[in-house]
């Protein structure tokens, strides 16, 4: 299977003639021309403001749902009135709780149905149990990101420290480091993830470490095949005869002269965990209600679908819309890493 | 004399790059007549290559053939007019790529790449990929096909071809691939064949194999070549006529002798001079100064003039065209040079000369990187 | 070295990594905390009940002993008995094998014999119109959550158009006389691709776009070869070159990626299954993930890994086949 991997990569990863440079400074000129590409690049640009707007949705969300349900437990916040969806609650609508006499409402086009016209007070209607649609993706989108952006950490510094000591060391580490990682391809990432959250409950944070490891061997193959160029590199022969540690030479020298390519697969792995999040909650493993999550409230529209077709169209729409963003920067960002796979 | 069969008038092919418009080659002419190799010479970049590809009409995207006239046995290739508004448009007598495809490629002209090692699919085999390229242009089927490739391998120096046609493209070293490819190209029968650096990834002792047994084959089959190369050392060893190509324009053109013994352009001397030859140590050589300036950015007035010993006031503001600086010869020799003011006028020798050392106008001109003729 | 060592020697190699996968799959699973049998014999057993339950699965002995018996299980081709079903669990998994082969292999189909035509056309008309539209479908499709293209089929197909049946999907295979509406077996085979095609395109439609993608930068890097210009300057037509030239270097990359895919082929699976509620594979994990049947998930989850590996190692045999520069020495 090491064929196999180290040939995708060639096709799926930029990890030829990406043209890092050599010393510290250079390589940060060439951070600075990747970025001076990336601005002359609309789709990437498109790419990167819907992703700024979305992780501003999440980090206002976050900071409602989960800073101010924390701080709330001091006195010297809660004499305020802090609560959980304390912004929410105040200026808007909360986003969990069913409202009374709560009403089940079609967005607030001219479309009829047993549920009745919509209201601008609900712009995208309601769901099944008569709560906004619109709060609900708003605070659902802290799931997505938070979740994506922090398993791909976990899946980046995992896989990277992995894929960089099996390839700085070969020989038997690399062996048993590869298999091992072969191993966890091996098991389909999904059901992977799925008994990982069996095993240690449908908390948020076990799901995120869940998917990180899961995508530790995409991120362990990407790297080790960089290190092993690099390897040979003459300043990290000089690094080595004049006596640094291995310890040194991998974390201030081979790791940064490899990152490039694991960056770009970053940020396209950031939308691959968006998916795989949305199909955990679809499923019932992601987070619990009520809790709001994309993939959540498609599972919930299924029950409503013939009467409010909309419930099932806007949680979609986001997933796709967010995902959609972080591969096309991902996919400028490779561009501007390696001209030559452009077009 | 006979008419050339192939004839190339100012041609002009340009890149459309996003930095700007890259003249790679800019207002060349030439000629090949039937039998005779003719060398195109110049460093790397010098658009010697992208010349050969236009005569085929297979410049690559965003390259375009641009302007000029090329006509093969007096068949346009390339041709364009002037329309009211100015611009120029392909004639209508232009061959169209259709008939460029039925032809002219393979079976009137052929083509040998630089890198045996890229030119071959390696997912076919050998015989499998020169006889189809000899059913489609000689009109035979599939087995003489294959008799015509054995025949011609065995020509080029191939032991076995018989048994090796079935063998794939990464079971043949570096040489026996070239040899394959000249095969391939004899055995289609063109007119005229242009190789475009085929030996220059060869080690020295396959290529001085090779040199020889394409002069060989050359007289017994009477194709005309034409052998780009940026070597003066198989140029002397093989072509009849040489054409000394600098930044896309024709510096000198001349017969083989008359190029080494009576040099008439500085360049040609330049490149004369870096090159090693047995009769001289290597303190005698002597790189040319500076680098190529880049086709994107030509220098003003004659191009070589950065570089040039023998450059004056008056190269800055003069591009000179290569005219016939012969004096009596029965073949014209031409140079782009106005230090032959018998034939430019331009006043040369009372201009103020350049001081090329000193000169800090020109900052590509300090660099002391490169410099001999052989990359 | 001939095809069949090459084969027996990759399968040889095989063995660690699914020695792994059984390692993995039985820890993960007997960690999974709650107790089976409790779930199995409701909220107040006795416990003679309970020890005699323990006895039968061999749940009363120490985990190593229990690790130890499983893998000679394993070997023996056992994967125990399934707690809720109380069935064997490889009679289980048989059972629930076809929808989901069926349902992976034809997604497969799908993807195949639209992503390659899209991505050949894609990299000829670079950067015309149909290039940007075959792009904006292939970057739409990788972004789009799988299960929610099939509740939008379900929506447009069966509920609103009701053209299509959304649930208890028919296999080709089963008897005509056991179906209501079908008589004969072309009946069934039309039902059948009836039920399949709203599933099979919501599978599929992920690798079909993530197989363009690879199609078409693959073949554009073969097609600036100095191989086809070569054949260009020897007169071949353009569609000789593409159908001949570059067509089969082109297919290299893809019939790799095929390989790797799997795994997320078997992810999707699972979700289509429950969106479509295919008594499959999938289903039959997540429900035992539910109901902590501890045999199941392992015994699902090594199948599983089984389907990837033999996957993996058929790649690789064809990818040896296709590129004549790979020996089987050499592939390693």
């Amino acid at each position: 299977m090491a064929t196999t991997g180290s040939t995708s990569d060639e096709v799926l990863d930029t990890d030829e003639g990406v043209g890092e440079a050599d010393s510290e400074i250079e390589s940060r000129v060439g951070w600075r021309y990747t970025l001076g590409q990336v601005k002359g690049d609309p789709t990437a640009l498109a790419g990167l403001v819907v992703i700024c707007f979305m992780s501003g949705l999440a980090a206002f969300a976050t900071l409602d749902a989960v800073v101010f349900d924390y701080l709330s437990e001091y006195a010297v916040f809660a004499q305020f009135g802090m609560r959980k969806y304390w912004i929410a609650e105040t200026f808007w609508i909360s986003p969990v709780k069913e409202p009374l006499g709560a009403r089940r409402l079609l967005p607030p086009a001219p479309l009829d149905n047993a549920y009745g016209q919509g209201t601008w007070d609900h712009p995208l209607g309601t769901d099944d149990r008569g709560r906004d649609i619109l709060v609900r993706l708003v605070y659902g989108s802290r799931i997505a990101i938070s979740v994506g952006a922090i398993a791909t950490v976990v899946g980046m510094v995992g896989g990277t420290v992995v894929g960089a000591v099996a390839g700085y060391y070969g020989g038997w580490v690399d062996d048993v480091l590869m298999r091992a990682v072969e191993t966890l391809y091996a098991i389909p990432f999904f059901i992977l993830v799925l008994s990982f959250i069996a095993v240690f409950g449908r908390n948020l944070a076990f799901v995120m470490v869940g998917v990180g490891i899961a995508s530790i061997p995409t991120f362990s193959r990407l790297i080790r095949s960089e290190v092993v160029s690099v390897r040979e590199e003459d300043y990290i022969e000089a690094a080595e005869a004049a006596g640094v540690r291995d310890r040194n030479i991998i974390a201030r020298h081979v790791i940064p002269n490899s990152f490039a390519p694991v960056l770009v697969q970053g940020t396209l792995q950031i939308g691959t965990a968006i998916l795989i999040v949305a199909g955990l909650s679809f499923l019932g493993f992601g987070v619990q209600p009520p809790t709001p999550s994309w993939g959540q409230m498609l599972s919930k529209s299924r029950g409503v679908m013939i009467e409010n077709v909309w419930f099932s169209i806007w949680p979609g729409l986001c997933i796709l819309v967010t995902v959609v963003a972080f591969n096309m920067f991902g996919d400028g960002l490779r561009d501007a890493l390696d001209p030559r796979l452009k077009n | 004399m006979t008419d050339p069969i192939l004839e190339v008038r100012d041609l002009q092919t340009h890149f459309f790059t996003a930095d700007g418009v890259v003249r790679a080659v800019d207002g060349v002419s030439f000629e090949v007549y039937e039998e005779e190799i003719v060398g195109i010479v110049g460093e790397s970049g010098a658009g010697k290559s992208v010349a050969a590809a236009s005569i085929m009409r297979l410049v690559e995207d965003p390259g375009e053939v641009v302007g000029g006239e090329v006509s093969f046995k007096g068949e346009p290739i390339v041709e364009f007019e002037e329309t009211e508004a100015g611009t120029r448009r392909p004639t209508d007598a232009m061959l169209s790529n259709r008939e460029m495809r039925e032809r002219i490629r393979g079976r009137e002209i052929a083509i040998i790449f630089q890198d045996p090692m890229e030119s071959l699919n390696p997912v076919f085999t050998v015989g499998g990929q020169l006889r189809e390229f000899i059913e489609i242009n000689r009109d035979v089927g599939e087995s003489e096909a294959r008799e015509i490739a054995v025949e011609m391998l065995r020509e080029v120096g191939i032991p076995e071809p018989r048994e090796r046609l079935d063998d794939y493209p990464h079971q043949f070293s570096g040489g026996m691939r070239q040899r394959v490819l000249i095969a391939m190209a004899l055995s289609c029968e063109p007119s005229l064949i242009i190789a475009d650096e085929p030996t220059t990834a060869l080690d020295v002792t396959v290529e001085g194999q090779i040199l020889e047994q394409v002069a060989d084959l050359q007289e017994k089959y009477g194709t005309s070549f034409i052998w780009v190369t940026h070597d003066l050392g198989v140029v002397a060893e093989i072509c009849d006529r040489v054409n000394v190509m600098y930044l896309g324009q024709m510096a000198e053109q001349a017969a083989v002798d008359a190029l080494f013994h009576d040099t008439r352009h500085p360049y040609t001397d330049a490149l004369l001079d870096s090159l090693p030859r047995p009769d001289r140590t290597v303190e005698e050589l002597r790189p040319i100064a500076g680098v190529m300036p880049e086709a994107i950015n030509p220098p003003s007035g004659c191009r070589f003039h950065t570089r040039c010993p023998d450059a004056r006031e008056v190269c800055r503001q003069v591009n000179p065209d290569a005219r016939d600086v012969s004096e009596s010869d029965e073949r014209p020799h031409r140079a782009a040079c106005l230090k032959h003011e018998d034939v430019f006028h331009e006043d040369y020798w009372s201009s103020p000369p350049i001081d090329n050392e000193t000169d800090s106008g020109f900052a590509v001109g300090r660099t002391d990187a490169g410099g001999s003729g052989d990359e | 070295m001939g095809i069949y060592r090459y084969t027996i020697r990759r399968l040889l190699q095989a063995i660690p990594v699914m020695l792994g996968v059984i390692t993995i799959t039985f820890f993960l699973a007997n960690a999974i905390p709650g107790d089976p049998v409790q779930i199995l014999l409701g909220p107040s057993p006795s416990q003679s009940e309970i020890a005699a339950i323990r006895a039968r699965y061999g749940l009363n002995q120490p985990l190593w002993q229990r690790y130890i018996n499983y893998v000679l299980g394993v070997l023996q081709g056992d994967l125990g008995r399934s707690i809720f079903y109380g069935e064997r669990v490889t009679a289980k998994i048989a059972e629930r094998m076809g929808p989901t082969l069926l349902l992976m292999s034809s997604s497969y189909a799908f993807a195949i014999l639209t992503a390659i035509p899209l991505g050949v056309i894609s990299a000829k008309r670079r950067n015309k119109p149909t290039d940007h539209a075959s792009r904006l479908v292939s970057l739409v499709g990788v972004s789009t959550p799988s299960f929610w293209i099939g509740l939008m089929f379900i929506l447009v197909f069966s509920f609103h158009l009701q053209v299509l049946p959304s649930t208890n999907l028919v296999m080709p295979w089963a008897n005509p006389t056991e179906i209501r509406s079908a008589a004969t077996r072309l009946d069934v085979l039309v039902m059948s691709a009836r039920h399949l095609v709203m599933p099979m395109v919501s599978l599929g439609t992920l690798q079909m776009a993530a197989l363009t993608r690879i199609e078409r930068s693959s073949m554009l890097e073969v097609l600036s070869e100095e191989y086809v210009q070569l054949a260009r300057a020897y007169g071949v037509t353009e569609s000789t070159i593409l159908r001949k030239h570059a067509f089969r270097n082109a297919q290299l990359p893809i019939i790799t990626i095929l390989g790797l895919q799997l795994t997320s082929l078997i992810g999707g699976a699972v979700l289509i299954e429950t969106v479509f509620q295919i008594n499959g594979m999938g289903k039959l994990i997540v429900n035992s993930i539910f109901r902590q049947d501890y045999p199941l998930i392992m015994g699902t989850t090594i199948v599983f890994g089984v389907v990837f590996v033999v996957g993996v190692i058929v790649t690789d045999l064809s990818y040896a086949y296709i590129d004549p520069r790979v020996t089987y020495d050499e592939v390693d």
